[in-house]
């Protein structure tokens, strides 16, 4: 191998990975790679990054040059080592040719694969990307406001279940679902209140923006599954408004752009996501605090009758609120105590009343 | 009273079986300190023994948890309560019914059994007095026929009214 050869090899390199790339010395080539999962051009679907360093002696390429990792962002060790000894797998393979662009492909190719974060998914408790190569992969989301990551078709059962309970009970007049703090107060009227939600392990609050792109993936995958009855859920028909609709071309702009990029991002054809959950109506008995209620009572307490208002005011006398500490799993912690982000109303108490005083 | 009736009856769905399966596997391999399942083989009904915690009020006192998964739990709450008799406790009524934000409005499908468990033994440690809650006596003759708590309504109270 000439020295030209190396030298036109480094150009190719710059040519192809441009800023990315930080050639330290051309000859023997040292450089350093800033590699991204290639499906992450939205932000919301990075998990990982890196740079890599590759060192090369000057018997390169009868000697493979030395691969290590100079930075990394969410990957834990095992995918670290993983990750590197990968590259240089292929680099001993590739030895006595020019293989700076291929190592370069191989690092960004194995980090897309990595683009996973680690752990369980807090709703189903089953982890967010399985290793084994035995469970069923499921597409993962993460929050934006907090970096939490869900199931993509978790995180939107969930969303989905609030909806359907608020929309539910503000038609029968009963209780908003969403906390003080939440939509209920920012978006309160009308759809605004769909704008916005709790993180269901730390409570943040995030804008249905947040989460907007898994809608597009749910919509895309039952646009490309003929069925949306999946999982053997009997009670989740498909979800088609024209919402849906407008998301699901969204999305399948943003495919192509992935596709022609070779990103992960194309849903997995063989998977099944549930986009929509059919609840019954609630059981009467069905009730939850309620926030707007309970601002009612506050107001006028016209709704509240008599027997409750005297339990109200024999309760107020005691400290009669049950507060759950030191919740498990280490998560969690600080976020019960909705009330503490509306400081007009420091010292609010818990108390109860019998449902059947209700109407 | 022994217990009270289911919250609905209505079979689990297949979601909430998985992730019951699955907080049975975890809690198998890792119990939360003081807590005991007592292992039957209703995957929608647990019972749960709990040992106070030492040197609190309730220091070796043990008394058994029921809980029980709705439909559509973890989007629902699961129902808690104390069976009978339930430890003196100013949030805990004398039918085992639990006035703890959590178990209702204050809900989040990311807590598990073995997350409320916690919060419950730490409700019971940091108690002051070993008493009921003043309004004990009405609002358990208000919950006739054994009706659960997740109907009564908790609601949050201004101290001004
Ligand atoms: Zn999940
Ligand atoms: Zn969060």
């Amino acid at each position: 191998m000439t020295e030209e050869e190396v030298a036109m090899e480094m150009e190719a390199v710059e040519a192809v990975y441009g800023e990315d790339c930080v050639i330290l010395d051309s000859n023997p080539p040292h450089l350093h790679l800033h590699i991204k999962p290639r499906t992450a051009e939205i932000s919301s679907q990075q998990f990982v990054e890196a740079v890599v360093r590759i060192q090369a002696s000057s018997k390169y390429p009868d000697e493979p040059p030395r691969i290590s990792l100079i930075e990394s962002k969410g990957l834990d060790d095992q995918r670290q080592k993983h990750l590197i000894g990968i590259v240089q797998e292929k680099a001993s393979q590739l030895s006595s040719s020019l293989m700076l662009v291929e190592l370069c492909e191989e690092a960004a190719e194995r980090l897309t694969i990595m683009n996973h974060p680690d752990g369980d998914c807090p709703l189903c408790l089953y982890p967010l990307f399985p290793e084994d190569g035995w469970s069923k992969e499921m597409p993962f989301m993460k929050l934006m406001s907090c970096f939490h990551c869900f199931h993509c078709e978790c995180i939107i059962r969930w969303w989905n279940w609030l909806h359907t309970q608020k929309d539910t009970d503000s038609k029968s007049g009963d209780t908003l679902h969403m906390r003080r703090g939440t939509s209920t107060h920012e978006g309160n009227s009308g759809s605004g209140g769909q704008s916005l939600g709790n993180c269901p392990v730390c409570r943040k609050v995030f804008h249905a923006s947040d989460i907007e792109h898994v809608l597009d993936l749910v919509g895309a995958q039952s646009s490309q599954k003929d069925s949306g009855l999946i999982q053997g859920e009997d009670e989740d028909p498909l979800l088609q408004s024209d919402s849906e609709n407008v998301r699901r071309e969204r999305f399948e702009a943003i495919l192509k752009t992935q596709e022609e990029k070779g990103g992960l991002v194309q849903p997995k054809k063989n998977i099944s996501v549930v986009p929509g959950m059919y609840l019954p109506p609630p059981a009467p008995v069905t009730a939850s605090s309620n926030e707007e209620e309970a601002g009612h009572s506050r107001e006028q307490g016209e709704e509240a009758p008599k027997e409750a208002e005297s339990e109200t005011n024999s309760s107020s006398s005691t400290n009669h609120r049950g507060r759950g500490r030191g919740r498990g799993r280490g998560q969690n912690v600080n976020r019960r105590k909705p009330n503490s982000q509306d400081p007009r109303k420091p010292t609010r108490q818990w108390v109860q009343r019998a449902r059947e005083d209700d109407k | 009273m022994t217990s009270s009736p289911s919250p609905s009856r209505k079979a689990l769905s297949k979601i909430a079986c998985n992730r019951l399966q699955k907080e049975l596997s975890e809690w198998q391999v890792n119990p939360p300190t003081g807590f005991k399942h007592k292992v039957t083989d209703n995957l929608q009904k647990w019972i749960i023994e709990v040992t106070g915690a030492p040197g609190t009020l309730y220091a070796n006192e043990t008394y058994n948890l029921q809980v029980e998964f709705p439909q559509h739990y973890p989007m629902e709450s699961p129902q808690v309560i104390f069976v009978p008799p339930a430890p003196l406790h100013p949030h805990i009524y004398s039918n085992g019914h639990i006035c703890l934000d959590i178990l209702y409005d204050s809900w989040s499908p990311a807590m598990t059994v073995s997350s409320v468990c916690i919060s419950i033994l730490s409700m019971l440690s940091s108690s002051p007095e070993k008493q009921r809650p003043t309004d004990n006596d009405r609002y358990v003759k208000n919950c006739k026929n054994g009706r659960s708590p997740k109907e009564t309504r908790w609601w949050f109270h201004d101290d001004k009214v």
